[in-house]
């Protein structure tokens, strides 16, 4: 057995693992899927939200957010990070407009969403603190369907369903289907106490714990997933409330969209880095997350580099063949060359292929987001497009990584 | 909330590695029979060759005429070709044993075997037919050497077709450590691969088209 193909069977074995182990705990808990704990008592709540040139969205950002039926919310905190665009005049003027919201600015432009969330966090003084993008856009139930979850005193974080607003190209449809498994895999993580993230577009936290972990550290790129890290790695717990919506905004260009995944990728090699030392130990952080970041990490890239190079020698064997064929007055290609031969690798890559088609249909589902209007070939273009891409932008933060291009 | 079963950790591992192990299992199974059909193949092919050499020994005597024997032996050599092409496919889709291996080796001995005998046989016997044999690199990671001998296949091929019984073509690895093949080969001079050999005489290292071997056919 050659060292390629020992590598393929080590990358279907874990990639069997993974699907069997979601589809488990998806059957073992299909019935509390959608469940969520009312709340006992109205926890009082302060949201803060970083704005940095949000002049598009900011507006409706927070006049959705007033719209809220939760009756313990009580500021809204909107912190300026000193915006090139208009930004701050609108906050002014909506400041006018509600007597919750308060609109801060930062002394001087900090860089990142960390830096604006721990500066408006000063300015809260309630049970609870959430976070919302300046350009997400909560449901009006939302947010009241996460806080029964702090009845637990051992929840520090309850994180939201992110599902995609603007769905108007290809890529952002793409991005919608990714969304929708993001956000239905994290609900299964949330089963086991495996949540490794809790994103910005909607978050809330028990003030106390956070301010005891010291909010989110500034110098990671993906402060959202390092604070969760962090709780996790400290015994709390962070739950997901499968019904509290929050629709985002996402990249509309292709540029955008690889700056922002970079950004993405650069953060959780920052953060795996922070926490390896309890690699295989800490609970679940060490005994899965930590493993399950690191195996996504070493399957992307190898799965890339063997078919990467599997790929370059058959196009390099192929244009030498066709060039000499004509030379030689031959045929180019025959019913050989074309031949698919079965084999035991075909069908593994068979079986994943089929696992990973359920999986993302069972996940498209059961995020009860018109499924129906999901065109099955945007499906078929993010499996097999789509997701070939990911490895690429996992190499290029990499890259950044190590050549130390950390920035926003 | 949080009910669940953190059991669901191991027994996705068990799970896993059940499904794992039978698609081995299937795989090393479906391998196995491939080799065992070739197995079978090569034992057939291996009687007629030792038939073919029988009657070699009935032409010694003059009990058997030449014709006849070339006939057998061009019988013999594009019946092995078409077996070459089934282990060809076999040996493609082998990912975990390297049984197909060992046949290719055997198949390539009898190959060997058979040119071996007609080179006997043409000292005796006139007439004989074009033997082209094509020696190549089975082992080779070189990717200019993997496109040139697949584009010699197929002129070979062409020139088959076009030939029929004109030629006998009989290809055959020249890395797999055949001891009696290693001394045809040097023998023959023959130090770069692929090479083809016409007539045991004529060695191409240059193939541009079937034309380069045609002028020097009979």
């Amino acid at each position: 057995m050659d060292f390629l193909t020992i590598i393929l069977l080590v990358y279907d074995f874990i990639s069997f693992y993974f699907f069997f182990f979601f589809f488990l705990v998806f059957f073992l808990n299909k019935k509390d899927f959608y469940k969520y704990p009312s709340f006992t008592k109205p926890y009082s709540l302060s949201i803060v939200i970083p704005c940095y040139n949000e002049e598009k969205n900011i507006g409706e950002t927070i006049e959705n957010l007033l719209n809220s039926n939760y009756k313990g919310l009580k500021k809204v905190i909107a912190v300026d990070d000193c915006s090139t665009d208009n930004s701050f005049k609108i906050l002014k003027a909506l400041e006018k407009k509600y007597k919750r919201l308060i609109v801060v600015q930062t002394p001087k432009n900090t860089g990142c969403a960390a830096g604006s969330k721990n500066y408006g966090v000063k300015f809260a003084k309630t049970e609870l603190i959430g976070f919302i993008d300046g350009d997400s856009f909560p449901q009006k139930d939302a947010i009241g369907r996460m806080i029964g979850f702090f009845d637990n005193k051992k929840i520090a974080a309850v994180t939201s369903f992110i599902l995609v607003k603007n769905r108007i190209n290809r890529l952002t449809r793409l991005q919608s289907i990714e969304y929708q498994i993001i956000a239905f895999t994290r609900r299964l993580l949330g089963f086991i106490e495996a949540i490794y993230v809790t994103p910005g577009p909607l978050a809330v936290y028990r003030k106390s714990y956070f301010d005891k972990i010291g909010g989110f550290d500034e110098k990671n790129l993906t402060e959202d997933i390092e604070i969760t890290w962090h709780f996790v790695s400290q015994g709390y717990k962070v739950a997901m409330s499968p019904e509290s919506k929050v629709y985002t905004v996402a990249p509309t260009k292709i540029n955008a969209w690889f700056k922002q995944r970079i950004r993405w990728n650069l953060g959780g090699i920052q953060t795996i880095f922070k926490y390896k030392t309890s690699f295989l130990k800490s609970g679940m952080l060490g005994k899965f997350i930590l493993p399950l970041f690191v195996s996504s990490w070493v399957l992307g890239i190898s799965g890339l580099f063997v078919l990467g190079y599997r790929i370059f020698r058959t196009v390099v064997v192929r244009i030498l063949s066709t060039k000499y064929s004509i030379e030689a007055q031959t045929a180019i290609i025959t019913l050989n060359d074309i031949q698919i031969t079965p084999n035991v690798l075909l069908f593994f890559g068979a079986i994943t292929l089929l696992l990973g088609m359920m999986f993302t249909l069972i996940a498209l589902m059961h995020s009860r987001e018109e499924f129906k209007k999901e065109k099955m070939y945007e499906v078929l273009i993010y499996a097999f497009f789509y997701l070939l891409v990911y490895p690429i932008v996992m190499i290029r933060s990499m890259y950044n990584y190590l050549r130390k291009k950390k920035s926003w | 909330m949080l009910n669940s079963p953190k059991r669901a950790i191991w027994e996705a591992l068990l799970l896993a590695g059940v499904v794992f192990f039978l698609g081995f299992l299937l795989g090393f199974v479906f391998e196995s029979s491939q080799t065992n059909k070739m197995n079978e193949y090569y034992l057939s092919s291996e009687f007629y060759l030792m038939d073919a050499i029988a009657l070699n020994s009935l032409v010694d005597e003059g009990i058997f005429d030449c014709s006849s024997l070339y006939n057998a032996y061009s019988s013999f050599a594009d019946r092995v070709y078409q077996e070459a092409i089934l282990l060809q496919e076999y040996e493609s889709s082998e990912q975990i044993t390297e049984e197909m291996k060992i046949v290719h080796r055997r198949y390539d001995l009898l190959r060997t075997f058979l040119w071996a005998n007609i080179l006997k046989t043409s000292k005796t016997c006139e007439n004989s037919p074009n033997i082209v044999v094509y020696l190549y690199e089975y082992n080779t990671e070189d990717l200019v050497k993997k496109a040139t001998q697949n584009v010699w296949s197929k002129v070979l091929l062409d020139l088959k077709e076009e030939q029929g019984e004109n030629i006998l073509l009989i290809p055959i690895a020249s890395d797999l450590n055949i001891d009696s093949l290693n001394v045809i080969i040097k023998n023959l001079n023959i130090s770069t691969f692929p090479a083809v050999v016409i007539n045991n005489n004529k060695i191409i290292n240059e193939l541009t088209s079937s034309k380069d071997i045609e002028k020097y056919l009979n």
